[in-house]
């Protein structure tokens, strides 16, 4: 079946959005929709048409009970130990493993040298799990060099801040990330040590997003957007 | 919530600004997007789940879930409430598609009771927010039948199937109103320049 008929992606997103479609065909064109930009774009159409639809409906309060559960689960999670436990980063760690053996298969199939490459490598995915970053280091070196693998744009008034995850305590900065207007280039951080000193007992790394100049108080003010495990290959 | 244009883009504004803090974790802003919105967004949830223990669980994921991604509400291609409208709806409908599976919704008693309370039903909604939003001649382009599919099908989250089931008529037939219901209504708003 060809979704991309603009006639027949026309027809499904109108029914997606209007709720009609059985489950299968729902699930697909969900999937699709995160995939390709112009099915994406096609639901956001019909959402726009169809939503304000639903303004006529009488507004019905919820019981107390909801919003008081709704604090409990964003702040029951944020007070948990780390912030990053509430960020969905464990699900999307799992989910990004497929991307990263894809990311490390490259790096190996590319890597000229003989000897096994003394390399740290993070693929750094968005919930969606599609990864958007990969850095890596020399286990030797003390430059982390962060590529994008998607166009990664931020508004203009916001900097993307690269995070080292401790396994306990709060995350530290790696530095920023600045892009240009065409979105983010390669970027090299220096690093205070060599990358295997460095990033010891470090699981993970993610990337939020702050105001320009960076998060203001030393931790990530701003929303999770990538995530991702460190290999380390040696 | 029918508003006039002029106080819907003061919502919009209000509603997109609070979305804007909690992109960077603004309690304070989450407790009022919550407040403004709530209400409407539950009611949408109970006219399709029907039952307010799930009505209200899906509405608790859709604000934690909006906590954690307001940052992806990008404010110059939806309204902010039909981006909120969205994500609950999303949730009601994979529900219904699920639930769709195990058991037929409605059966004859259930519609008896649809029909026996006194909310308004789809097909006033429907016509009511044609009123609201100034496209009451695009809804009124509609044939009985596609008005009364499109209706049910909005407001009640029912598929195809259920539709048909519901509406008494062959699932071909249920399927062609509902898309030409759909073309006409798009190329009426489109036409009109209401697209947003």
């Amino acid at each position: 079946m060809n979704y991309l008929d603009p006639e027949r992606l026309e027809a499904l997103a109108a029914q997606y959005v209007l709720g009609t479609l059985s489950r299968l065909a729902r699930d697909r064109l969900d999937r699709l929709s995160r995939e390709n930009e112009s099915v994406a774009t096609a639901i956001r159409m019909w959402q726009n048409r169809l939503l304000p639809l639903a303004d006529s409906l009488p507004p019905v309060d919820p019981s107390a009970r909801v919003w008081p559960a709704i604090l409990r689960r964003v702040h029951g999670q944020r007070e948990s130990s780390s912030i990053w436990a509430n960020l969905g980063l464990w699900r999307g760690l799992t989910l990004a493993g497929f991307a990263t053996a894809l990311a490390l298969s490259v790096i190996l199939l590319t890597s000229r040298s003989e000897a096994p490459p003394e390399t740290l490598v993070v693929v750094l995915a968005g919930q969606d799990a599609r990864p958007a970053l990969v850095a890596s280091a020399d286990r030797l070196g003390r430059v982390l060099t962060v590529k994008p693998l998607a166009v990664v744009q931020p508004a203009s008034d916001r900097i993307l801040q690269l995070w080292a995850l401790p396994g306990q305590g709060n995350p530290r900065s790696l530095g920023l990330l600045p892009a240009s207007t065409s979105g983010l280039g390669l970027v090299r951080l220096d690093l205070p040590a060599p990358a295997g000193q460095a990033l010891q007992n470090i699981p993970a790394l993610a990337v939020s997003l702050e105001p320009l100049g960076g998060s203001p108080t030393g931790l990530p003010t701003g929303p999770v957007l990538y995530s991702g495990p460190i290999q380390r290959l040696y | 919530m029918a508003l006039d244009p002029e106080k819907q883009r003061q919502r919009s504004a209000i509603l997109a600004d609070l979305l804007a803090r909690v992109t960077l974790f603004d309690q304070q802003a989450f407790a009022e997007l919550y407040r403004l919105t709530s209400s409407h967004l539950y009611a949408v949830a109970l006219r399709i789940l029907r039952e307010s223990g799930a009505a209200e669980e899906v509405l608790q994921e859709s604000y934690v879930n909006i906590w954690h991604h307001a940052g992806s509400y990008v404010a110059a291609k939806s309204q902010p409430l039909t981006w909120l409208t969205s994500i609950v709806r999303n949730r009601c409908l994979d529900q219904m598609r699920r639930r769709e599976v195990d058991t037929v919704t409605i059966d004859d008693e259930e519609q008896g009771m649809m029909l026996a309370d006194d909310r308004p039903t789809p097909m006033d909604l429907l016509l009511s927010s044609a009123d609201a939003l100034a496209v009451k001649g695009c809804v009124e382009l509609l044939e009985a039948g596609q008005k009364q599919a499109i209706a049910l099908a909005f407001y009640q989250g029912l598929s195809h199937s259920e539709l048909a089931r519901h509406l008494r008529q062959p699932l071909g037939t249920v399927k062609s109103w509902v898309r030409r219901g759909l073309e006409r209504l798009k190329a009426c708003l489109d036409g009109a320049g209401l697209e947003r």
